[in-house]
């Protein structure tokens, strides 16, 4: 990311030769940019045209690899990265059915995610833009969980209201335009996807916690137990810690309640807390629409809630469809089209960041 | 046939370019900035320096280690995806190998020895022969007490390279009379790679990029743990939540 510098960290050091494989040229609706994606446990490619029109999209996940061990082994990820990633980009070329020379750059996640994992990515997404000569484009991963909306909706409007919420994070976003954002509430501990995955495996429900709640609290009563909704009515930061203690404690304390209640009055709590911090977050910003993104937009009562709770706002919903909810390599060529556009190329001397920051945001 | 070398297995980026003529270029660094970074620019810069068309290179050789993994990673999804996207063939070759091919004239058997940090070493045995060395014991991960009764167990006169062997030299040093290969030669290096790939490449002893396999010699270590709870024991390290 050279236009905001300062979110690839790379120091002062030396930037070797041009910038990258060659200057890009006019990035408009014609540019074909391959997408990457490796930041934690799928493998992605995807070619998109002109910033909006996939053209192809190839996910291969690692879930059955890591559901032993109830978390994603980062060691387990990479080694699954560099076996698979290869197969996955040529798929990617072969499915859209162009010729790879007529790819106009590469776009890969440098971050945030898992060190070992992105560094298969980046290292790999460089050599495509060394051999084939084209601008390589680092994108933040976050970013591009904001844009995956864009490719299924390319007419929403700015000043928009995005509720990022995934296994790593959980935070409301002010896109005041491309590139532009404004960090308006986040978790203060857990991520929601975080709090799902906790209390799935303290429910012995399996992993990844967020289906396998989903799946137990359609059979549950949402209204039987009275967990806390943290913080509901203080700003719009949000915590989910608290919750997850007082699920554990209520399941100590009656081991008989039914798993399915637990299940389906932990998810309606968490719901009502993100649905009504973005209904807040949007009133206040005045936002022209309410858009869902990461994994955890993929829960059920999630999608309905914030549908119901945009219509009776009067405010333009998006819920992108789970595909696009998940992590996948379209809405990293998205980004990185946008961000070529606005930046240019990444210097080839680029690294992976674990905790890299959204640029551009404030 | 021009090829270019990979080799990032040891915390040293190793890149070089060559042909039937020899090594052409070189570039290595082994402080500074980590692989990733420091690799993508290397290939360019010896390209450039040696005046050669990155289109015009026609077959990718990669250290496929042992060595450290997220480093040797570098290497070998930088090498897969440059030999994907050139369509040319690839061939993999140990750090191990090497690192004793260069030293092929010595008359003693060769320990070559990565190491693998965490108190491991990766470690293989050759043995001189005409026009390059010979494995007589197959690549290891052990401790340096194994590394120890291995050299003794056959009882050579041993040299020992790496530096896995430089960082137990005075365990080694106390327990054999070995002798030790000059510090310029503790890390794999592309040059060797090169020359080794381009003997094989004519008799087109090469494979496909997907068909690169990394030698790892040890399991993640979440799957160690795994398995030695399945035993009824426990353990401190865990995955990492999601
Ligand atoms: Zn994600």
């Amino acid at each position: 990311m050279t236009g905001s510098a300062s979110a690839a960290p790379t120091g002062g050091a030396p930037r070797l030769l041009r910038p990258s494989g060659a200057p890009a040229g006019p990035v408009d609706e014609h540019t074909l940019v391959l997408g990457i994606e490796t930041s934690c446990d799928e493998t992605a490619a995807a070619l998109v045209l002109g910033g909006y029109d996939v053209a192809s999209s190839v996910v291969s996940t690692q879930v059955d690899l890591h559901a032993q061990y109830g978390g994603v082994v980062p060691e387990i990820a990479s080694r699954a990265h560099l076996d698979v990633l290869n197969p996955v980009v040529a798929r990617a070329i072969v499915e859209a059915g162009v010729p790879d020379r007529r790819i106009d750059a590469i776009a890969c996640t440098i971050g945030p995610g898992l060190i070992g994992a992105l560094l298969v990515g980046v290292s790999a997404a460089k050599s495509l833009a060394l051999a084939w000569d084209v601008p390589f484009v680092g994108v933040h991963h976050h970013e591009a969980h904001l844009y995956a909306a864009f490719l299924e909706d390319p007419t929403l409007e700015f000043p928009l209201v995005v509720l990022l919420v995934s296994g790593g994070h959980t935070m409301l976003i002010e896109m005041q335009d491309h590139g532009r954002y404004r960090l308006l509430g986040r978790t203060i501990d857990d991520a929601a996807g975080e709090a799902f995955d906790k209390v799935a495996r303290f429910l012995g429900l399996g992993y990844p916690g967020g289906p396998a709640i989903d799946r137990e609290a359609a059979r549950g009563n949402p209204e039987a137990i009275p967990f806390p909704r943290a913080m509901l009515h203080d700003g719009l930061d949000v915590s989910f810690s608290g919750l997850k203690t007082a699920v554990m404690n209520h399941v100590r304390k009656h081991p008989d309640v039914s798993s399915e209640d637990v299940a389906a009055s932990f998810q309606a709590a968490v719901v009502d807390v993100l649905v009504q911090k973005s209904r807040r977050a949007a009133q206040q910003v005045g936002a022209k629409g309410l858009v869902l993104a990461g994994g955890v937009a993929a829960n059920s009562l999630l999608r309905e809630q914030f549908l119901d709770a945009c219509e009776a706002d009067g405010i333009h919903a998006f819920l992108p469809s789970r595909e696009m909810c998940t992590d996948n390599a379209a809405m990293i060529a998205a980004a990185g089209w946008h961000r070529l556009r606005s930046d240019g190329p990444t210097p080839l001397d680029c690294g992976a960041f674990p905790n890299l920051r959204i640029p551009g945001l404030t | 046939m021009l090829i270019l070398g990979i080799e990032t297995a040891t915390e040293q980026v190793s890149v070089a370019i060559g042909g039937h003529e020899g090594v052409l270029g070189m570039f290595e660094v082994c402080r500074g900035r980590r692989h990733a970074e420091t690799l993508t620019p290397a290939i360019q810069f010896v390209c450039a320096q040696a005046d050669i068309d990155i289109a015009e290179i026609g077959l990718v050789a990669v250290d496929v280690g042992p060595g450290l993994f997220t480093g040797m990673r570098v290497g070998l999804a930088a090498a897969k995806a440059l030999a994907q996207a050139l369509r040319v063939p690839m061939i993999g070759m140990s750090s191990l190998d090497l690192l004793a091919f260069p030293l092929r004239f010595s008359d003693r058997t060769i320990a070559a020895v990565v190491d693998a940090r965490k108190g491991e070493l990766f470690y293989a045995f050759y043995k001189p022969v005409p026009g390059g060395v010979q494995r007589v014991l197959e690549p290891r991960c052990g401790t340096v007490d194994d590394l120890i009764g291995d050299i003794m167990a056959r009882g050579d006169d041993t040299l020992c390279v790496g530096d896995g062997a430089l960082r137990y030299r005075d365990e080694i040093r106390a327990d054999l009379r070995c002798e030790f290969a000059e510090q310029f030669l503790s890390r794999p290096s592309a040059a060797p790679l090169v020359q080794l790939a381009h003997a094989r490449a004519l008799r087109e002893d090469w494979v496909n990029p997907w068909e690169i396999q990394p030698l790892y010699l040890r399991l993640p270590d979440a799957q160690i743990n795994w398995s030695t709870r399945e035993q009824g024991r426990t353990d401190q390290t865990g995955p990492i939540e999601r």
